[in-house]
């Protein structure tokens, strides 16, 4: 029993991060932007965050903090890759580039440190004990006392289904990424529209990010995004943007995390470390050979 | 038809870096009129629209709407002051419903931005009553014909209460069956007040349907004429600057062997619809034989298959007696000359240089062009081949090392064509050869074609304009939802009777029911 | 080319100028810095010949980038490449002894085939499966990391080392040195001048560049695409796995922890700043290659910390880049503007 409530918390904690980049990329897939940037956006909301949690000494003000550092990594993918059009991809690149850089320049430059920062004085974001739910046997260790962030990611996947699927704002988002041509021609400007999709995609991958540093552990340490940005992406991609999908598949990679370490009593660490990235190429794999089936 | 509802004064526009598109034009539109806009390829027509509906921004010159100096600075602004404009290549989100198309940037909302589905159709609904247009407001787009989703881009302005309807060639996607339906709705929308403006370069529907015309040529405006005192003639020679050849000078040729059949070709696409139904055709040496069809009733299929980039699932490909059915590409090209529809997507590749273009296909079929074995190129003979070309071909290149995209669209063409043609192949494919080019490219490129019939190849040429086919082609053959459904010697039929075969997939049984 | 030249040396300027700014934010003076950055990498025998050295494994992931992405495929694996060919020379490195003759081109060619087996593992998945390069070199990345962790941790770990690294290869596989001046150099420019002549002059190389700009067309001219796919990725593979192998060669002779993290991205930055071009990618990884190298001196001499060095790297490609289209752009609007008022007159 405990074992299973582990592997499932576990699974839950390790979906959550995944599942919030992914979320704002998904904005920016509809949209028609290449986005690889969610890697960056993350790691800069998960330094913002442990910094704004640390001086304020509130973990509000890290999310805030986090949200605002990932926010202006959106805004100079706006300014390149919107405003100048330079290539998306490169853009990201850059910008991954970029915020690997600053993040550990900061590390260094604020808090004198190299490799990772960790202090009593990093306030986490707190867990959400539900009464009543928490007395349920079983299902009230999942139900309830998760991450405060993790029940906001649920609310999350609802709205953006809602939006990208019922509102006039995800009409044109759709519309911005099918044909935008089209779009600019209705009188909506598509780059208004790729605009607010970043911003969207800045403000999921700052609390992503938040969580990261605030809520799976309380430290920041150079790199800490390790390729999730990456793997949030390769879930947009698998369910073509579905947020519905998007969570599943999140699901399933926050699976081969907890499995990952419940393998560790039998494997050396570093195999186990590498699961989640295998079973991202078994997903590709199942995927490309549907999808080529599908051509054939 | 009183005062001008746009006036358009001195309007320049250079497309960077130094392409004088619009060279101070001036023209004004009246109230209530179907104003057409004519000109060749390349003449200003469109970027003239354009710069009216605020997609693109003049250097200079000013646009008076109802008296009022205005500026649109996109199309939001001008569809605001009720100018709209559907483009020439339809401008529609294929996934979407027609509702959804018309309402996109007018959606009508409830709480939180949430789109209000019911009112929404109800809109359209009425929209589509009052104009009656013949549509069904929840079909997906992609599954409507080319002709519905004019009606929807026509209707997607006048839900936007429209004053002022600008056409882009808006027969071009059109069979001549469906067009005068068309021209019944712009009729209809002229009487209740709208202005349409209607660029096109067929001079007959032009003298059929509009009030007066304006022509234009190389970015200038030559002159605006009423319909009712001009000629197709007088027209004609005003677009083009001189006297045009509208037909060549054919010489009768007895055909040869057959070079090229297909026998029963079928292919299926990725939904496993089928779109190509036992195809069977053949093609002589020294014949020209022409496929006409509505684009999408299988020639990019077709085109596919012979050039092994689709698996026919049935059927054979014969050239010379070697079956090329499974054959790899480059073995193909021993047999196939082709020529694309999309030079810079098929064709040529636009960033390389001119003489990378060239050698392409040469390079492994033609030992010339290699050293040791095929290893390394052989830069003298390519550059030799090059300008081999430039002389025949009658091309205006700078170096053989310029990027390919810097020559006009009329010497990209005469490139390909070059490179192709000799290839000397017994069999020339040619996918809408023209698509694009100005008059006198196009003249070129048929004498060309010509010649090679001369030379006894076997060419088949699949074209959409119907006028090409009748020019010089031998034989007709017209594709309908992925079946040959006519076989006619040029001699025996007529435009009207093709494209009614085009538009119905066979023959008009009676006349007068039809009408 | 010209046009290239002056964006490119602009942008770098620009950028070099809002790194300036960023310095004088923080209170240091961006002179000094700049002054102690260049002289630690760029004045005097010593500080090129580091210089040089280090430029080594940025230029071959770089030309690996380079080539790869101007011949269609999106081969982003370049630092799990440079693992696999740093551990293959490794184990070469360990378990071979023979004369330095016959030593160093085997573990030379050992690096290719680890980097080219890496890299052909992405290939095979996208020729059997379909599955897009992009994503599985970014994940086979991750796994090469790993893996080569686990193997400087377990079979081939130096027992006396406290922290997870191989023993020092045999003595005859070290590149040897000539004065201040590793031969990784010459290695490098041997594999820099064969790809060069490859890719420009080859029949080959023709195929590969036109692919790069439009597979369809390639495609209908008779290029096998396929098989072209297939012999880039390895040779881009191979290419990053040389880096890797000369990278135990020259330098600690052994497989440390963290060895690639240095090159991790790099190769992909060089490519992306040179525009894919060769030659580019010669002189950008010669540049940023002394950015990385003066880092320490400049530390040592201001109080900027060396990790700044990947704030301005980062700069300079978002500035190149993004200047390399605007500048276009200007000048082509100027032209516009200018034909445009002869018109109006």
């Amino acid at each position: 029993m405990n074992i299973l409530t582990g592997l499932i918390n576990g699974m839950i904690s390790g979906a959550t991060p995944i599942l919030l980049a992914a979320l704002g990329g998904t904005f920016t897939y509809y949209a028609g932007i290449f986005n690889i940037a969610m890697e960056g956006m993350m790691l800069s909301g998960a330094f913002f965050a442990v910094l704004g949690s640390y001086y304020f000494n509130s973990w509000p003000m890290g999310i805030l903090c986090a949200i605002l550092g990932s926010l202006f990594m959106a805004l100079i993918f706006i300014l390149f890759a919107v405003k100048l059009k330079t290539d998306e991809f490169v853009t990201g690149i850059a910008l991954n580039l970029f915020a690997v850089g600053s993040t550990t320049y900061l590390l260094r430059q604020i808090f004198d440190v190299k490799g990772a920062f960790s202090k009593p004085g990093i306030v986490p974001i707190p867990r959400l004990n539900i009464p009543l739910i928490n007395k349920i046997p079983f299902l009230g260790d999942i139900l309830s006392g998760q991450n405060m962030i993790i029940y906001l990611t649920i609310l999350l996947t609802i709205l953006a289904a809602y939006m990208i699927f019922k509102t006039r704002f995800g009409l044109r988002l759709r519309a911005a990424g099918y044909n935008a041509a089209c779009l600019d021609s209705s009188g909506v400007s598509t780059d208004r529209v790729r605009t607010w999709s970043l911003i969207l995609c800045g403000v999921f991958c700052g609390l992503a990010g938040a969580f990261l540093s605030l809520g799976y552990v309380t430290l920041f340490s150079e790199n800490m995004s390790a390729g999730r940005g990456w793997i949030s992406l390769a879930a947009v991609i698998l369910v073509n943007g579905n947020p519905w999908g998007i969570a599943l598949i999140s699901l399933i990679f926050g699976f081969t995390d907890g499995f990952g370490l419940l393998l560790q009593q039998y494997l050396p660490s570093q195999f186990t470390s590498m699961v989640p990235y295998v079973a991202t190429l078994i997903a590709l794999y199942f995927y490309s050979v549907k999808a080529r089936n599908k051509k054939a | 038809m009183t005062k001008p509802i746009i006036e358009m004064k001195n309007i320049i526009k250079v497309f960077p870096p130094n392409v004088v598109a619009l060279d101070s034009v001036s023209a004004d539109f009246m109230q209530g009129e179907i104003h057409a806009i004519v000109g060749e390829n390349g003449a200003g027509k469109s970027t003239l629209m354009k710069v009216l509906y605020g997609l693109e921004h003049a250097n200079s010159g000013e646009i008076f709407f109802q008296e009022v100096k205005i500026e649109n600075k996109n199309a939001g602004e001008a569809i605001a002051r009720g100018i709209g404009m559907v483009h020439q290549e339809i401008l529609l989100i294929p996934e979407y419903t027609v509702w959804e198309n018309i309402i996109l940037g007018e959606e009508p909302t409830g709480l939180f931005g949430k789109i209000d589905q019911h009112a929404a159709r109800e809109q359209v609904k009425s929209r589509i009553d009052e104009f009656q247009f013949n549509l069904d407001p929840d079909s997906k787009v992609e599954d409507i014909s080319v002709a519905a989703r004019q009606k929807v881009e026509i209707l997607k302005l006048l839900y936007r209460n429209v004053s002022v309807l600008i056409l882009d060639e808006p027969t071009a996607v059109l069979t001549p069956q469906e067009i005068p339906q068309l021209f019944l709705e712009l009729r209809r929308l002229a009487k209740n007040g709208k202005t349409i403006l209607f660029i096109s370069h067929h001079l007959e529907e032009v003298l059929e349907l509009s009030d007066r015309i304006t022509v234009m040529r190389k970015g200038a405006k030559i002159a605006t004429v009423d319909a009712a005192n001009t000629s197709k003639d007088s027209l004609a020679q005003m677009m083009v600057g001189r006297e045009v050849l509208f037909s060549s000078q054919r010489i009768e040729q007895i055909p040869g062997e057959v070079v090229f059949n297909t026998e029963n070709l079928s292919f299926r696409d990725a939904n496993l619809r089928i779109r190509l139904e036992n195809v069977s055709l053949s093609v002589r040496a020294g014949e020209i034989v022409g496929i006409a069809g509505v684009e999408g009733n299988g020639q990019l299929e077709l085109v596919n298959c012979m050039m092994g980039m689709s698996k026919p699932f049935q059927g054979k490909i014969v050239v010379n007696n070697c079956d090329l059915t499974h054959a790899e590409i480059l073995e193909r090209r021993r047999f196939i000359s082709f020529v694309s529809q999309d030079r810079s997507k098929m064709g040529a590749s636009i960033k390389d240089s001119i003489l990378d273009n060239v050698r392409m296909t040469h390079h492994r079929l033609n030992p010339k062009f290699t050293h040791w074995k095929g290893l390394l190129l052989n830069d003298v003979y390519a550059r030799k081949f090059t300008a081999q070309i430039e002389k025949a071909f009658a091309v205006v290149m700078g170096s053989a090392d310029n990027e390919f995209r810097s020559l006009s669209g009329g010497n990209q063409q005469k490139v390909i064509l070059g490179r192709e043609l000799l290839l000397d192949t017994p069999f020339i494919l040619l996918d809408q050869p023209t698509r694009g080019l100005d008059v006198g490219s196009i003249e070129y490129v048929h004498e060309t074609i010509l010649k090679m019939r001369g030379q006894n190849r076997a060419i088949l040429l699949i074209s959409a304009d119907l006028e090409e086919l009748f020019r010089i082609a031998d034989r007709i053959l017209v594709i309908f939802r992925g079946k040959i459904v006519a076989d006619l010697p040029v001699a025996q039929t007529n435009i009207e009777q093709i494209g009614y075969l085009m538009l119905e997939g066979r023959e008009k049984i009676n006349a007068a029911k039809t009408d | 080319m010209q046009r290239k030249l002056i964006s490119g040396i602009a942008g770098i300027l620009i950028a070099l100028f809002i790194g300036a700014i960023i310095m004088i934010a923080q209170g240091f003076n961006p002179l000094t810095t700049y002054g102690a950055l260049f002289n630690y990498s760029l004045i005097g025998l010593f500080p090129l010949a580091t210089t040089l050295r280090n430029s080594v494994p940025l230029i071959l992931t770089g030309l690996s980038a380079s080539v790869a992405f101007a011949s269609g495929p999106v081969n982003l694996g370049q630092p799990g490449q440079l693992l696999m060919g740093a551990l293959f020379a490794t184990i070469g490195g360990l378990y071979l002894d023979l004369p330095p003759v016959l030593m160093i081109p085997l573990l030379l060619l050992l690096a290719m085939i680890g980097g080219a087996m890496w890299s052909g593992l992405a290939a095979l998945m996208r020729r059997w499966f379909n599955m897009d390069e992009f994503i599985t070199t970014l994940m086979l990345n991750m796994i090469a990391d790993f893996l080569t962790y686990w193997a400087i941790s377990y079979p081939i770990f130096d027992k006396t080392a406290f922290s997870p690294m191989t023993p020092q290869i045999s003595t005859n596989g070290w590149l040897p040195v000539i004065g201040e001046f590793n031969t990784n150099v010459i290695v490098m420019l041997v594999a820099f001048g064969v790809i060069y002549f490859v890719f420009s002059r080859w029949t080959a190389g023709y195929e590969w560049r036109i692919t790069g700009q439009n597979s369809i067309f390639a495609r209908l001219g008779g290029c096998k695409i396929d098989k072209n796919y297939v012999t880039v990725m390895l040779v881009t593979g191979a290419l990053a796995g040389l880096a890797g192998g000369l990278v135990v060669m020259a330098g600690p002779h052994r497989f440390l922890k963290g060895l690639g993290a240095n090159y991790a991205w790099d190769g992909v930055m060089i490519a992306v700043v040179a525009n894919n071009g060769l030659i580019g990618t010669l002189l950008y990884g010669l540049f940023f290659s002394s950015l990385q190298t003066g880092a320490l001196g400049m530390e040592l001499i201001t109080a900027v910390p060396s990790e700044f060095i990947q704030v301005l790297q980062a700069v300079i490609v978002l500035v190149v880049v993004a200047g390399r289209g605007t500048l276009d752009i200007l000048i082509n609007k100027t032209i516009s503007r200018r034909k445009a008022r002869e018109h109006a007159t």
